[in-house]
């Protein structure tokens, strides 16, 4: 009876842990945005004069810096782009002169689905991979496939892939909503280029945790007791593992989004990153602000389910950040 | 362990090769083109990017339009006349023009057209080449333009009155125009679908459908044409060409019709004392850089114009300053420099020609003691330091005409000119500017262009580069590509033969 009381208490200082981070994420993303906002206010570029080109006369970019508001005062700007965030509406893009919430959805759904591909197959890979290589030496193949940047394993895998064996075409995405058989081949190619290096890190990062806790003497008392080694690593070692494992994974699928932005480009994959960094060039502000908040917003939840999923895992953590948070 | 893991990889790509498919088929109604940059507004009047008034072309159209081979025909008019005085022009409206919505084309849509150009109601959309218009008005089925004094080139101006409805929707997502293309679908940053318009007034376009994939990244382009996804790209480097295989793909070879040059402030120093831009142009040597950076492709430029203007054309300024790194430092010892010059030269990043002229006359230039560092700017940033606050040295870029005349290209130089970036200041080039301007006659008016340019080349304005090679890969047995002296991609012409 008493136990489950415990452990009632237990569990509600890890929901409010996790609810207390859930809070923070809004914060996060208000601050991102106005660092985002004032970044932009220092670096010189006028997106009248960007959206009006060479041929402009100097009254036609005022008249368009009064009609975009950009003649207001730098807190009158945030505050109402705060606003409109708030209630929905995420403002109308300079350069394409429509509403950015219709230019953003089916790109934040490919890039959404590249980088879970991409998690997947890091995880479905690395994790074994990691557990059983605890027997092997670190290999050249190890080193090698981390260093392979996604710009080249892009070049490759079109090649390789496209042009070969015609499983994909690179240059020709097909629409997500109408042809998401062959997109979703598409970004399986993209997320390779994606995970590869990835991989290679989690493995690595994962055969040395695993070799650490089977030299610890937990281990060692276990074995001379008579266990099997599988059955230790298998009992007891993994569960230790796991947790710095599915930190780094955490990480990982958090950088997942940002990485993107170059396998976007060389398969031609139509995604948020890419989008991003031409806007950055256009300044299309309402764009790039939107884009940036998606992305705060994606690198915070990202951390809050390593952390629920390290807790399920690891007992201990639930009452340490129980402690901490009292 | 890991050689078993290696032979399973090698095993299954090997499986996968013998059931790859063979090489897909052409469709013969379709034609898929790559473009590097993505397009920004598709309302004819507010489309600012060169590349997206270069596709637009076939879907909009002026009163008149401009041909192949640079002569200014009827469009949606089918008759223009002139008043004696050169101040009235009467534009009959062709009979049988429809928007792509089915609607005839009235005067009223014409008269609103031009209006939405010149009246300033719609900031963004105002054209400065239309300011000389007084007034326009519909007579029955034709429209009368009045201007303010007669303008030899008034019909090169309008054409970029494109015509639209006048009551129109939303142009940006829903285009409509009366060209041989209509407007399908838009994925921003993604693809553009046009359509062969079948009520098209004129010759109907040989291909049905028409695709552009937006693939800003090098790689991405040619790996598109290599997989198939892709028929036709403009605007390549000779490096991407070199990668294509020469059975499938023919390389056509036009100029992009823009003056590359080193401009330079004519305000900052040391380029306020013409014998260092003296120093600089024989320090240059354009024939070199073309081979170094260019792989020869490129026609040499002396002044601001370049050969696909024909009669504004003036050969001889190409060679006034022949290479001389001696010359140069002698120049520059007399200018007060005799240890030579530190220069920095801005250049706009995401433009790799530029980059790579620049790179190049920095190696050259070190030759006539001449010190030159690159400074990488991104758009944005170029249009506003640069372009706009004219806070620079000297800077490499394309300047380039938009409507054929010389004018566009020439008058940018006077002193008083607003886009006068590089600052050029000099008496006699205003007086000469202020004549062309006022000339009513061609002959004469072209003779005083050809003194502009004279005096750009002899005062060293700036150290001019070259028309920069437009080389365009077009899958095999599609024909019909046409260049034009515009910066324009005539999709129509373009056919599938066996």
């Amino acid at each position: 009876m008493s136990l489950l009381c415990v452990g009632n208490s237990e569990d509600k200082t890890a929901l409010k842990a996790v609810l207390k981070k859930l809070l923070v994420l809004p914060v996060t993303m208000i601050l991102v945005s106005f660092l985002t906002f004032a970044a932009f206010e220092a670096v010189s570029g006028d997106p009248a004069r960007t959206m009006l080109g060479t041929e402009a006369t100097e009254e036609q970019v005022q008249s368009l810096r009064q009609e975009l508001g950009l003649d207001r005062p730098f807190a009158q700007r945030y505050f109402r782009w705060l606003g409109g965030f708030f209630s929905g509406d995420l403002g109308i893009s300079y350069s394409y002169r429509q509403p950015v919430r219709d230019l953003i959805g089916s790109k934040l759904l490919i890039t959404l689905l590249l980088s879970l591909i991409s998690f997947t197959l890091i995880t479905v890979v690395s994790l074994p991979l990691g557990v059983i290589s605890y027997r092997w030496k670190t290999t050249v193949f190890n080193q090698l496939f981390m260093a392979f940047p996604p710009f080249f394993t892009g070049i490759l895998i079109s090649w390789v892939f496209g042009i070969i064996f015609r499983l994909f075409t690179p240059g020709a995405f097909p629409d997500i909503y109408t042809d998401t058989g062959r997109a979703l081949v598409h970004l399986f190619f993209g997320s390779i280029c994606l995970a590869v290096p990835r991989i290679a890190m989690t493995v690595r990062m994962l055969r040395s945790t695993v070799v650490s806790e089977m030299n610890k003497a937990y281990v060692r008392t276990a074995i001379s007791r008579g266990n099997d080694r599988q059955g230790v690593l298998k009992r007891h070692v993994l569960k230790n593992s796991l947790v710095s494992a599915v930190s780094f994974l955490g990480q990982t699928l958090a950088e997942l989004v940002g990485a993107g932005i170059v396998v976007e480009q060389v398969l031609g994959i139509p995604g948020l990153g890419r989008f991003l960094v031409t806007s950055i060039l256009h300044r299309d502000y309402p764009v790039i602000q939107a884009i940036v908040v998606i992305l705060a917003l994606w690198v915070g939840l990202a951390g809050v389910l390593a952390d629920l999923i390290n807790q399920a895992i690891d007992p201990r953590l639930r009452i340490r950040q129980g402690v901490v948070s009292a | 362990m890991e050689k078993k893991v290696f032979v399973v990889l090698l095993l299954a790509l090997l499986l996968l090769a013998s059931c790859a498919k063979k090489s897909s088929q052409v469709p013969s109604d379709e034609v898929r083109i790559g473009v590097s940059q993505d397009f920004d507004s598709l309302d004819p009047h507010h489309m600012t990017a060169a590349g997206t008034k270069e596709i637009m072309f076939n879907v909009y159209e002026g009163l008149v339009k401009p041909d192949s081979s640079g002569n200014i025909v009827p469009a949606v008019a089918s008759q223009v006349s002139r008043s004696e005085d050169g101040k009235t022009y009467t534009f009959t409206i062709r009979d049988n023009v429809k928007f792509h919505n089915g609607r005839a084309v009235t005067a009223q849509d014409v008269v609103y057209s031009i209006n939405r150009r010149t009246d300033g109601k719609d900031s963004a959309a105002k054209l400065a080449a239309l300011n000389v218009i007084q007034g326009v008005s519909a007579q029955g089925n034709s429209v009368v333009i009045e201007l303010k004094e007669a303008s030899n080139e008034f019909l090169a101006a309008i054409m970029n009155a494109y015509i639209i409805p006048g009551d129109h929707g939303d142009l940006e997502t829903n285009p409509v125009g009366t060209g041989p293309y209509r407007f399908v679908s838009r994925s921003v940053q993604d693809s553009l679908v046009l359509e062969r318009f079948e009520d098209y007034w004129g010759t109907k376009a040989g291909i049905k459908k028409v695709t552009f994939r937006i693939l800003e990244n090098a790689e991405a382009l040619v790996l598109g044409l290599q997989s198939g996804a892709l028929d036709l790209v403009a605007h390549l480097s000779s490096d991407q060409t070199v990668q294509l295989d020469s059975k499938a793909f023919t390389i056509e070879e036009g100029s992009m019709n823009l003056v590359q040059a080193l401009y330079l402030n004519n305000k900052a120093k040391p380029f306020d004392n013409v014998l260092v831009r003296k120093a600089l142009c024989y320090a240059t040597d354009k024939r070199k850089i073309i081979e170094l950076a260019f792989d020869g492709y490129g026609i040499p430029l002396g002044t601001s114009m370049f050969p696909s203007f024909g009669k504004y054309y003036v050969d001889e300024l190409t060679d006034y300053y022949s290479y001389d790194p001696q010359k140069a430092k002698d120049l520059l010892a007399q200018a007060g420099y005799p240890d030579g010059i530190d220069i920095t030269i801005t250049v706009p990043g995401n433009y790799t020609p530029h980059v790579n002229a620049a790179t190049a006359m920095t190696e050259l230039f070190r030759q006539a003691g001449i010190r030159a560092t690159i400074r990488l700017m991104d758009w944005g940033t170029w249009l506003e330091e640069v372009y706009s606050n004219r806070n620079f040295q000297c800077t490499v870029t394309g300047v380039t005409s938009d409507n054929m005349t010389a004018r566009k290209l020439l008058e940018r130089f006077g002193s008083k000119t607003g886009n006068n970036f590089t600052n050029y200041s000099n008496e006699d080039y205003d007086r000469i500017l202020a004549q062309a301007l006022a000339e009513p006659d061609d002959a004469k008016q072209t003779a005083l262009y050809r003194e502009l340019e004279k005096n750009l080349t002899e005062n060293a304005a700036n150290v001019y580069i070259q028309d920069m090679a437009d080389l365009v890969a077009v899958r095999n047995g599609l024909k019909g590509l046409t260049f034009y002296p515009l910066y324009v991609l005539d999709v129509s012409a373009l056919r599938w033969e066996q």
